[in-house]
């Protein structure tokens, strides 16, 4: 039966009712919990060694967020794990559960349509990530002020922003995969076993397995032709597209992702830091791949949903 | 054999014959003779000067001499050598000389004029020889210098050197050490140096009646206006001095520098896209230049052009602006690169380091919001087409 009517409507209500239930849910409290205590040792580690080693530095802020101290791995390196985890937490039981509890026909006898129900999942989803990366990231901004005494600078605030909006990007990915694959499959341990496996593939085994693969793909021997379709494929995997552009953001002298040729480089001020814009220039079109892998799995999952049968 | 040992006799008289003849051609001098080299010998006062003598006998028989020194004036002492010691008798073997030294002091006080002082060797047997020698009193000649330079003007441009030769002629009749100067504007550079040679010098030796070259290096600043400046040389040796003038003209040069507008030395160019640079450039130096041809060194694959290519003529302390255009090429990388510009004119080159920020063209991330549109499209396109209740 066509819809009748706008498809927002009822979306209010789900969005909130969805926010609330995962702020209390004591699996997002869990998550939370181990979310912050980590980042707060990456950062602490990172605030010691940019004091013992950093003499000047423009950007010294930034190095809070990529300076690394053994045995911990740098706040970046934290999230880029992290997110996934979360999002895929949040979103693997968000359409199976209902209807394993049988309620999903229950919702839908209200004035609220599929539509409305998705939407208001995914982005109370989005919306409770958005909280948390916020507060981690005020977190470490704070940390940062009080343990270095430092100000940041304009231009490094914008990068952390940028920075903090390409994670919400990033957290959304998994979001929208975990939602798929909990429209796709009815058993909640199913599909949060499936999505698990999947981000550990994309994140561990397909950064490694791309070249191979591109030399089996690329019959020639042009070595330049080989690397560029070893990154192509890599890029698929969007843990990788996240790693480029935290190069790309806080790394200011970062000119390119590429391979670069030596002629290119003849004449360059080595360590000039790029202006913003150029900088996010340099990593746009991994931000679009992002944005835009979010939104093409979103669809993926609306259309597999829109196409269920609901009434178990 | 008596006859035999009388052939045998007047053979050997036969073969000596020729020796005997010898022996009488030499001895045609005899007797005792006391000799030396310069018998009238000039001597200052207040010197100890020494006077070599010979005691010769030809062809006499050994004989004690006694020998003696006659006409010494008061406070003069005369005393005879052999040996190293002083002797009063020589003993000249036959054919033989024993050699002596006369050594005189003369006060300083003495009187000019000359004396005459008798050297004498007398034997037992009556035998004597005698030999006056002539001694005359004069003062030192004075110490005399002259100086002379082949080419005494000199031209060229301020940041050259300026190399004199310098002729020292030393007139005296001993050996002086000759110190050197030169009288120069101020803060021109003037050094001595061997003829051939790097070693700075500030006096030389020169032997009594030689020359010695030297070469005088004035260095002017290299901010000297054109114009003629002259410079004295003075060399000085115990009271005696010389001086010569020289001169050097300094032509004036141009110096070229190269700024951006404001002295900004940074520009922006987009990667594929031609820029404007302005570029001024002025003359601080004391000629015009001529011909000032500019260009450029940038990464390869870059282009730089320059409107006009080439200035004809900057005055001194004016500036001329010229239009640099800029172009990376498409393929370039984002960030800063370093590119020299270089004037020149006539061997004076200028040049200026500027920083180029490459930007790369937004088109391609207008192409990435088209990306997303297009999959925001595709959402509601479903959203359109699978809505249902």
């Amino acid at each position: 039966m066509r819809r009748e009517g706008s498809p927002w409507q009822g979306l209010g209500v789900v969005l909130l009712k969805e926010f609330a239930d995962h702020l209390t849910s004591a699996r997002m409290r869990v998550l939370e919990w181990l979310v912050v205590l980590v980042a707060l040792a990456a950062i602490y580690a990172a605030i010691t060694q940019v004091r013992d080693v950093t003499a000047q530095d423009p950007f010294l802020f930034l190095r809070l967020f990529t300076t690394s101290r053994e045995p911990l791995p740098s706040f970046v390196a934290f999230l880029s794990f992290l997110v996934p985890l979360m999002a895929i937490g949040l979103g693997f039981d968000a359409v199976n559960s209902e209807h394993n509890r049988r309620t999903l026909s229950r919702i839908l006898s209200q004035p609220i349509y599929r539509d409305a129900l998705l939407f208001g999942k995914f982005l109370a989803g989005l919306a409770t990530l958005t909280v948390s990366l916020l507060v981690l990231w005020l977190l470490l901004i704070g940390l940062g002020l009080i343990m270095l005494g430092v100000p940041p600078g304009g231009e490094e605030m914008g990068r952390a922003f940028i920075f903090l909006l390409v994670t919400i990007a990033y957290a959304g990915v998994w979001l929208a995969l975990a939602m798929l694959f909990s429209i796709l499959f009815r058993s909640a341990a199913t599909a949060a076993l499936v999505t698990l496996g999947l981000w550990l593939f994309l994140t561990v085994i397909w950064p490694a397995l791309a070249p191979a693969i591109a030399q089996a793909l690329v019959p020639s021997d042009d070595e330049a032709a080989l690397i560029i379709a070893g990154q192509m494929l890599a890029r698929l995997s969007p843990s990788t597209l996240f790693g480029e552009i935290v190069l790309a953001l806080l790394h200011p002298t970062t000119r390119t992702l590429g391979p670069v040729y030596l002629s290119q480089l003849q004449g360059a001020v080595m360590g000039a830091p790029l202006p913003l814009s150029q900088s996010v220039l340099v990593a746009w079109p991994q931000i679009v791949g992002l944005v835009a892998a979010c939104i093409l799995l979103f669809a993926v999952g609306y259309i597999a949903f829109q196409r269920q049968e609901v009434r178990a | 054999m008596r006859i035999r040992l009388l052939s045998l006799a007047a053979m050997m008289m036969l073969l000596a014959a020729p020796v005997l003849a010898a022996d009488a051609a030499k001895s045609d001098v005899k007797g005792l003779y006391l000799l030396t080299d310069y018998p009238a010998v000039t001597v200052q006062p207040g010197t100890t000067s020494t006077i070599s003598l010979r005691l010769r006998n030809y062809g006499m028989a050994p004989e004690r001499l006694a020998l003696s020194v006659a006409g010494v004036p008061a406070g003069w002492k005369a005393t005879l050598l052999g040996g190293g010691q002083p002797v009063a008798a020589a003993m000249p073997a036959t054919d033989d000389s024993v050699a002596l030294d006369l050594r005189l002091d003369v006060p300083k006080e003495a009187a000019m004029g000359t004396t005459t002082l008798t050297v004498s060797a007398e034997g037992a047997s009556g035998t004597r020889v005698s030999l006056p020698i002539a001694v005359s009193l004069a003062k030192d000649l004075p110490a005399k210098l002259s100086l002379q330079t082949d080419l005494p003007q000199l031209r060229g441009a301020s940041n050259s050197n300026f190399e004199y030769t310098l002729t020292i002629k030393n007139d005296s009749g001993k050996k002086l050490l000759v110190s050197l100067a030169a009288n120069a504007p101020q803060n021109f550079d003037t050094s001595f140096t061997e003829a051939y040679g790097t070693q700075q010098l500030t006096a030389i030796p020169v032997d009594a009646g030689k020359t010695k070259d030297v070469k005088l290096k004035v260095t002017p600043p290299s901010t000297a206006d054109a114009g003629t400046y002259p410079v004295t040389v003075r060399v000085a040796a115990e009271g005696a001095e010389a001086t010569t003038k020289v001169e050097l003209t300094i032509t004036g040069e141009p110096k070229l520098e190269l700024s951006g507008r404001q002295g900004l030395l940074s520009a922006q160019a987009t990667a594929g896209k031609e820029s404007t640079i302005p570029i001024t450039v002025s003359n601080t130096g004391t000629a015009p230049a001529e011909n000032v041809k500019l260009s450029g060194t940038a990464p390869s694959g870059w282009k730089i052009s320059f409107d006009p290519k080439v200035i004809d003529r900057i005055a001194p302390n004016e500036r001329k602006e010229v239009q640099a255009t800029i172009q990376p090429p498409e393929k370039a990388i984002a960030g800063d690169y370093a590119t020299t510009i270089t004037a020149a004119s006539r061997g004076e080159t200028g040049s200026a380091n500027f920083r180029i920020t490459v930007t790369t063209s937004t088109m391609w991330g207008i192409a990435g919001v088209g990306i997303i549109g297009v999959a925001l499209l595709i959402l509601v396109g479903a959203v359109v087409r699978f809505g249902r209740r």
